[in-house]
C-alpha cells in the first residue's frame, strides 16, 4: 500500500513538473508581451526583463489613440453576430451530413470540405466584388455596414466538419426513442442532440470569435471610415516607419487578447469529465 | 489656340498608348485640365499614415477644405498599411471605387498605370491656367520628379522624400581616433576594425562591440554601389549589369571585414537601432526617416553625442540613394482628378512641405521649404545635415519588375556573405533580374 | 441500397439551405472565379484570355516545385507532432486534480497571443547571436552555434558539417528542410498544440463515463483503457484534427510569413508565401491564382485520399 502511494505521488510530482516545465515555454511570449506593455521604449529597446516602473500610460494612451472604445465595440458586435450565425447555421448543416443519408451527401460534404482549400488572399477580390455588387442592389448597404463583416462568414466549413464529427457520434438508440416517442429531425436536433453536443458548440464558437476578432484584411478592404472598423485595426496603428513602438503595441495587444482569453477560461470550465448517458442501456 | 489643342493631343496619344500597354479597351481621351472646372469636387484620399503624422495630415486637409476657392472638399482616409492599400487598389480597379489620390510606391504606380488605374500628371503640370510656374517647377528637385516619371509618363508624385544615411556614434569615434565620419569606404573599414577591438566606455554590454550590422536588403547595396559611382542597372532603364567593379568592391569589402568580425550580418529587425542606441554598434546604415526612431534608442540608452553624414563615398561628391512612397492621380473624372491635383499642388507648396516635414521627419521635395525649416533644423541638427544632401541624389531603378529584382539581389546578398564566389553569382544574379525585364 | 423517403431528403436540403447559401456564394463563387482569374492575363485588371498558359507556366517554375516541397516537409513537420503531443496534452489536462482551469489556459496561450508578440519573442529566442536561449542550449550539448531561421542550409548538411566533412552534394540542400524550415515549424508546433488540446479536450468530454466506470470494474489499466475507449472514441475528433491539418497546414500563411528572414533565402516559402509573392511582389494576380488552384487540387487530393485511408478506421459507436 505504502509503495503504492508513494509511486502514485511520484507520479503526479513527474505530471506536474512536466506540465509546469512545458508550461513556462507556452506563457512565455504571453508574459513578455504584458510586461513590455508596462515597460517605458526605453525598456523594451534595451530588452529588460522587469520594467523599473509600472507604465499605466501605456494603456491610457494606446486605448485613446487608436480609438479603441469604438473599436471594441465593433468588434464585439461583428464576433457575436459572426458566432451567433455559425452556430445555427452550421449545426443545422451538420446534421443531415451526420444522420440524414440522403442522395448526394458525400458531394456536399467534400464541396463544403473544399471551401476550405482555397487560400485567403486569392478569393478576396471575388468577394470584394461580389459585396460591391451586393451593396448596389440590395436595401441594406453592406460597404461600411455590417453585412459585409458578419454574414460571409456566418456558414464555416470547419464548424460543420467539427459538428459532424461529434454528431455522428450519438447512438442511433437516442433516435429510435425519439421517434418512437413522435419526434421528427428538428425536435431531435434541438432538443437532444444539441445538448449533447455542448463541448463542440462551445469550441466552434470560441474559435469563430477568436477568428473574427483577429481578423484583419478584410475589415480594412470592406470598410473606409472608422465607423466599423474593428480592434485589430487599432493595433495596426502603432506600426509605422518611424520605429515600431513596441510599448504602445504590446499594451494594444493585451487590451485586444483579454476578451479572448475570458471567453476561453469560460468556456473550458465545460469541458468535463465525460458527459452522462443515464436512462440508456449501454 | 494652338496650345491647348497640342495638348489635348498630348492627353490623347499618351492615353492611346496608355491603353495599348495591356488593357483590352482604351479609356476615353482626356481633356485638357485648361478647360476643365473643379468648383465644389470631392477628393478622397487613402493612405497609410498613422497617428502624429495621420492628425498632421488631417489638420492640413482641414485647413485646404476651409481656404480653397474652389470649394474642393478632401477627405482624407487610413487604408492600412502598403499592402492593405495595393489590395483595395486591386479590388477597386475592377469594379469597386477608386479614391481620387493614393498612395503609392513607384513599382506599384507602374502597375495602376497599366490598368489605366491613374493619371499622368504632366499635363496637370505644365497646363497654363492650372500647372505649375517656371519657378516652382524649377524649385523641385529634379531627380525626385524623375524617380516617378517611367517611360515619359509622370506616373506619380512626391511630397516628401526619404534617403539611407550614415548614422554613426561620435563620442565612440572620438575615442577610436577620429573626430569626423569616414569619408570613403577605405576609413569605414579601418574604424570597423578598431571598433571591434575598442568597444565604447559608455555601451550597456562592455564586452560587445561591432563596427557595422549588415541588413539583407537591395537598398543598402544601393546605397553602397551608387556611393562609389555605380549603379544596378544602364540610364535607359532597360538593361541590369549586377558584375560592375562597384557592386564587386562593395560585396568584397563586406565579405572581408565580416571574416575579421568587424561586421556582423543583421539578425533581427531594429537590431542595428537597438544596438546603436545602447553604445555597441559604432555604423549604422538606414533610412532618414528612422532619425526620431533612433533619436529615442540613444536617448533611453547609452546617451552619446551621435550625428548622420552621406554613406561613406569615393570620387569627388557623395552619391546618396533616395527614395520613398509617392501619391498617384486615380482616372476618375476629369473634374475630380483636376480638384486633386489642386490639392495636390497646395500640398506641396514650400509653406505647406515645412509644415509637413516638421510633423513627418520626412524630406520635402522643393527646395524652397528650407525657408520655413529653421527652427526645425535647428533642433534636429541631424536632419539638416541629411537634408543638405538631397542634391546628391540618386534613384534605384525603376524599371517595371524592380520589386522581384530586390529579393534576387537579397538572396545574392546572402549568398555572398556566404562565401560564394562573386563573378558566377554577379552573372547570375543579372540574368535573372534581366529575366524580369522580357515582356511576358 | 435502401431507398431514401423524398421527404427524408427534403429535411435534409432544408437543413442545409442557409449554410450551402452562404458557402455558396461567399466559398464556391470565390473560387470559380479564381479559376476564371488564372485563365486570363491578369496582372491587376483583366486582360486577354490566355487558357492554360499559366498553369504550363508553373509546371516548369522552380518556385512551385519549391514550394511543395517546403510545404510537403511543413506538413510532415508539424502534424504528426501536433497530433501525437496534443493527444497527450489533452487527456493529461482532462484528467488533472489540480489548477485545471490555470493549466488549460496556460497551454492555450500561444494560439491567442497575437502573432506580433509570439514571433517577437520566439526570433529573440532563436536569435543567431550566441548568447541566445537556444544557442546557449545547444551549446551546452557541444554543438556549435547556429543561425536558425537564417539559416538556408538544410540540416543534413549542418549534421554533415558537425561530422567533419566539409563539402557535400548540392541534393543534400536541396532535398531535405532547412534549419530556418525546422526553426518555423517548432514556432507552429508551438503555436498548434494548445488549438488541436482545446478540440480534444472537447472530444475527450464526449465520452460517456459508464465505459470508463465499466472497464475499471473489469480491471483495465490506464493504458487499456486508454487504447480501447479514449482512442477510439476519440476517433472521430483525431480524423477532424488531422484532415483540418491537412488543409489548414498547406493553406498556412500568417505563422510562416512573420518569421521570413533574408538569410532563409526560399526555404521557408510554402505554397501560400509564393502566392502571395505574386500577388503583392510580380504584381500577377492571374498567374498567382493558377498557383492557387493547383494547391487547391493537390488539397483536394490529399484529402480525399486521406479520407479513403483513415476514414474508414474512424468509430462512430453506431
Amino acid at each position: 500500500m505504502a509503495t503504492e502511494r508513494q509511486s502514485s505521488r511520484g507520479k503526479r510530482w513527474l505530471t506536474y513538473g512536466g506540465l509546469g516545465l512545458c508550461g513556462v515555454a507556452a506563457g512565455l511570449p504571453f508574459v513578455w508581451m504584458v510586461l513590455a506593455s508596462f515597460m517605458t521604449e526605453g525598456e523594451t529597446l534595451r530588452r529588460v526583463l522587469l520594467p523599473e516602473q509600472v507604465q499605466w500610460t501605456n494603456y491610457a494612451l494606446a486605448w485613446k489613440e487608436a480609438d479603441f472604445g469604438l473599436y471594441f465595440k465593433n468588434s464585439l458586435i461583428i464576433a457575436v453576430m459572426q458566432v451567433g450565425g455559425t452556430l445555427l447555421f452550421s449545426l443545422m448543416a451538420a446534421y443531415p451530413l451526420a444522420r440524414i443519408p440522403f442522395r448526394g451527401r458525400e458531394v456536399v460534404f467534400v464541396g463544403i470540405l473544399g471551401t476550405m482549400m482555397v487560400p485567403e488572399m486569392v478569393t478576396t477580390v471575388p468577394n470584394f466584388l461580389l459585396i460591391n455588387w451586393l451593396n448596389r442592389y440590395s436595401p441594406i448597404p453592406w460597404l461600411n455596414n455590417w453585412p459585409a463583416l458578419t454574414i460571409p462568414f456566418m456558414a464555416s466549413a470547419f464548424a460543420i466538419f467539427l459538428l459532424r464529427q461529434f454528431l455522428r457520434g450519438i447512438p442511433g438508440e437516442l433516435w429510435e426513442a425519439a421517434r418512437m416517442d413522435g419526434a421528427g429531425h428538428l425536435r431531435f436536433l434541438f432538443q437532444i442532440a444539441l445538448p449533447l453536443c455542448r463541448a463542440p458548440l462551445l469550441t466552434v464558437g470560441m474559435f469563430t470569435f477568436i477568428g473574427s476578432w483577429n481578423s484583419l484584411a478584410w475589415p480594412l478592404l470592406v470598410t473606409n471610415t472608422p465607423e466599423w472598423r474593428p480592434i485589430s485595426v487599432g493595433l495596426q496603428q502603432f506600426v509605422s516607419e518611424a520605429g515600431p513602438e513596441v510599448h504602445l503595441q504590446m499594451a494594444g495587444a493585451v487590451i485586444a487578447t483579454l476578451p479572448v482569453l475570458l471567453v476561453y477560461f469560460l468556456i473550458q470550465k465545460e469541458f468535463t469529465e465525460g458527459i452522462s448517458l443515464s436512462g440508456l442501456k449501454a | 489656340m494652338r496650345r491647348p489643342r497640342l495638348q489635348r493631343w498630348l492627353a490623347w496619344g499618351v492615353a492611346w498608348m496608355a491603353g495599348a500597354c495591356g488593357s483590352a479597351s482604351p479609356p476615353p481621351p482626356q481633356p485638357s485640365p485648361d478647360e476643365v472646372d473643379p468648383q465644389g469636387q470631392a477628393v478622397v484620399f487613402w493612405y497609410q499614415h498613422t497617428r502624429e503624422r495621420e492628425s498632421a495630415l488631417q489638420e492640413m486637409i482641414a485647413q485646404f477644405n476651409r481656404e480653397n476657392p474652389h470649394n474642393i472638399q478632401v477627405k482624407g482616409e487610413y487604408a492600412g498599411s502598403y499592402s492593405h492599400i495595393y489590395n483595395k487598389m486591386l479590388v477597386g480597379l475592377q469594379g469597386g471605387s477608386l479614391p481620387q489620390l493614393v498612395v503609392a510606391y513607384q513599382n506599384q504606380a507602374q502597375v495602376y498605370h497599366s490598368a489605366d488605374g491613374v493619371v499622368d500628371l504632366l499635363p496637370y503640370m505644365n497646363s497654363p491656367k492650372w500647372g505649375l510656374s517656371p519657378e516652382a517647377r524649377a524649385d523641385y528637385i529634379e531627380s525626385l520628379l524623375e524617380q516617378d516619371r517611367m517611360r515619359g509618363i509622370q506616373m506619380a508624385f512626391p511630397p516628401n522624400r526619404s534617403m539611407e544615411i550614415l548614422y554613426y556614434n561620435a563620442d565612440w569615434l572620438r575615442e577610436l581616433g577620429s573626430d569626423h565620419p569616414p569619408r570613403n569606404w577605405e576609413e569605414f573599414a579601418q574604424f570597423c576594425r578598431r571598433a571591434k577591438a575598442q568597444p565604447f566606455s559608455k555601451a550597456a554590454n562592455p564586452q560587445r562591440a561591432v563596427g557595422y550590422l549588415l541588413d539583407m536588403d537591395a537598398s543598402r547595396l544601393a546605397a553602397m554601389v551608387f556611393s562609389r559611382g555605380g549603379d544596378f542597372i544602364d540610364p535607359a532603364q532597360s538593361e541590369y549589369n549586377f558584375n560592375t567593379p562597384e557592386v564587386k568592391a562593395a560585396l568584397q569589402l563586406l565579405v572581408k571585414l565580416a571574416e575579421e568580425g568587424a561586421v556582423e550580418v543583421l539578425a533581427e529587425p531594429n537590431g542595428d537601432t537597438r544596438e546603436f542606441g545602447s553604445g555597441q554598434l559604432l555604423f549604422a546604415i538606414g533610412s532618414s526617416s528612422g532619425l526620431p526612431f533612433m533619436k529615442r534608442a540613444v536617448n533611453s540608452g547609452a546617451k552619446f553625442a551621435w550625428g548622420v553624414a552621406a554613406v561613406p563615398y569615393e570620387g569627388e561628391r557623395p552619391v546618396v540613394n533616395v527614395y520613398g512612397a509617392s501619391v498617384a492621380l486615380c482616372r476618375t473624372t476629369p473634374e475630380q482628378q483636376l480638384a486633386t491635383w489642386l490639392f495636390l499642388k497646395w500640398f506641396t507648396e514650400p509653406e505647406q512641405q515645412a509644415r509637413w516635414v516638421r510633423a513627418s521627419g520626412y524630406f520635402p521635395a522643393r527646395r524652397s521649404a528650407a525657408a520655413g525649416l529653421g527652427a526645425y533644423f535647428a533642433e534636429n541638427p541631424n536632419f539638416q545635415i541629411a537634408y543638405g544632401l538631397l542634391d546628391y541624389g540618386k534613384t534605384e531603378p525603376t524599371a517595371p519588375g524592380y520589386e522581384t529584382v530586390r529579393r534576387l539581389v537579397q538572396n545574392a546578398m546572402v549568398d555572398a556573405m556566404d562565401g560564394a564566389q562573386l563573378d558566377p553569382l554577379l552573372n547570375r544574379l543579372t540574368r535573372s533580374a534581366n529575366a524580369t525585364l522580357e515582356p511576358e | 441500397m435502401k431507398k431514401i423517403p423524398l421527404r427524408e431528403q427534403a429535411i435534409a436540403w432544408g437543413f442545409l439551405s442557409p449554410a450551402l447559401l452562404v458557402l455558396l456564394v461567399f466559398g464556391i463563387w470565390p473560387i470559380a472565379y479564381a479559376l476564371y482569374i488564372s485563365l486570363h492575363r491578369w496582372r491587376i485588371k483583366q486582360e486577354a484570355f490566355i487558357g492554360v498558359d499559366h498553369y504550363v507556366r508553373a509546371l516548369s517554375d522552380p518556385a512551385l516545385y519549391n514550394g511543395f516541397k517546403v510545404t510537403f516537409f511543413y506538413a510532415l513537420g508539424t502534424i504528426p507532432a501536433e497530433l501525437v503531443l496534443s493527444t497527450g496534452l489533452a487527456c493529461l489536462l482532462f484528467k488533472i486534480l489540480r489548477g485545471k482551469g490555470f493549466f488549460r489556459v496556460l497551454y492555450f496561450l500561444p494560439y491567442i497571443t497575437p502573432v506580433i508578440a509570439s514571433a517577437v519573442v520566439f526570433r529573440t529566442l532563436f536569435s543567431p547571436h550566441p548568447s541566445s536561449l537556444a544557442n546557449r542550449f545547444w551549446g551546452f550539448w557541444g554543438f556549435e552555434n547556429q543561425r536558425w531561421l537564417y539559416e538556408n542550409k538544410s540540416v543534413v548538411a549542418l549534421g554533415l558539417k558537425a561530422l567533419g566533412f566539409s563539402t557535400y552534394p548540392a541534393w543534400v540542400d536541396t532535398f531535405f528542410p532547412s534549419l530556418a524550415l525546422v526553426s518555423v515549424i517548432l514556432y507552429n508546433i508551438w503555436v498548434y498544440v494548445g488549438y488541436n488540446t482545446v478540440i480534444l479536450l472537447a472530444g475527450l468530454s464526449a465520452i460517456p463515463r459508464q465505459y470508463y466506470e465499466a472497464a475499471e470494474i473489469d480491471g483495465a489499466n490506464p493504458w487499456q483503457s486508454f487504447c480501447q475507449i479514449t482512442l477510439p472514441l476519440i476517433s472521430p475528433t483525431l480524423f477532424f484534427l488531422s484532415t483540418v491539418a491537412i488543409i489548414g497546414t498547406f493553406k498556412a500563411f500568417n505563422h510562416i510569413y512573420i518569421l521570413r528572414t533574408p538569410g532563409a533565402r526560399d526555404t521557408t516559402d510554402v505554397l501560400s508565401v509564393v502566392i502571395f509573392d505574386q500577388i503583392f511582389q510580380n504584381h500577377n494576380a492571374g498567374y498567382a491564382a493558377a498557383l492557387a488552384f493547383i494547391l487547391f487540387i493537390a488539397i483536394l487530393v490529399l484529402t480525399l485520399v486521406q479520407n479513403r485511408v483513415l476514414g474508414r478506421r474512424v468509430f462512430y459507436g453506431d
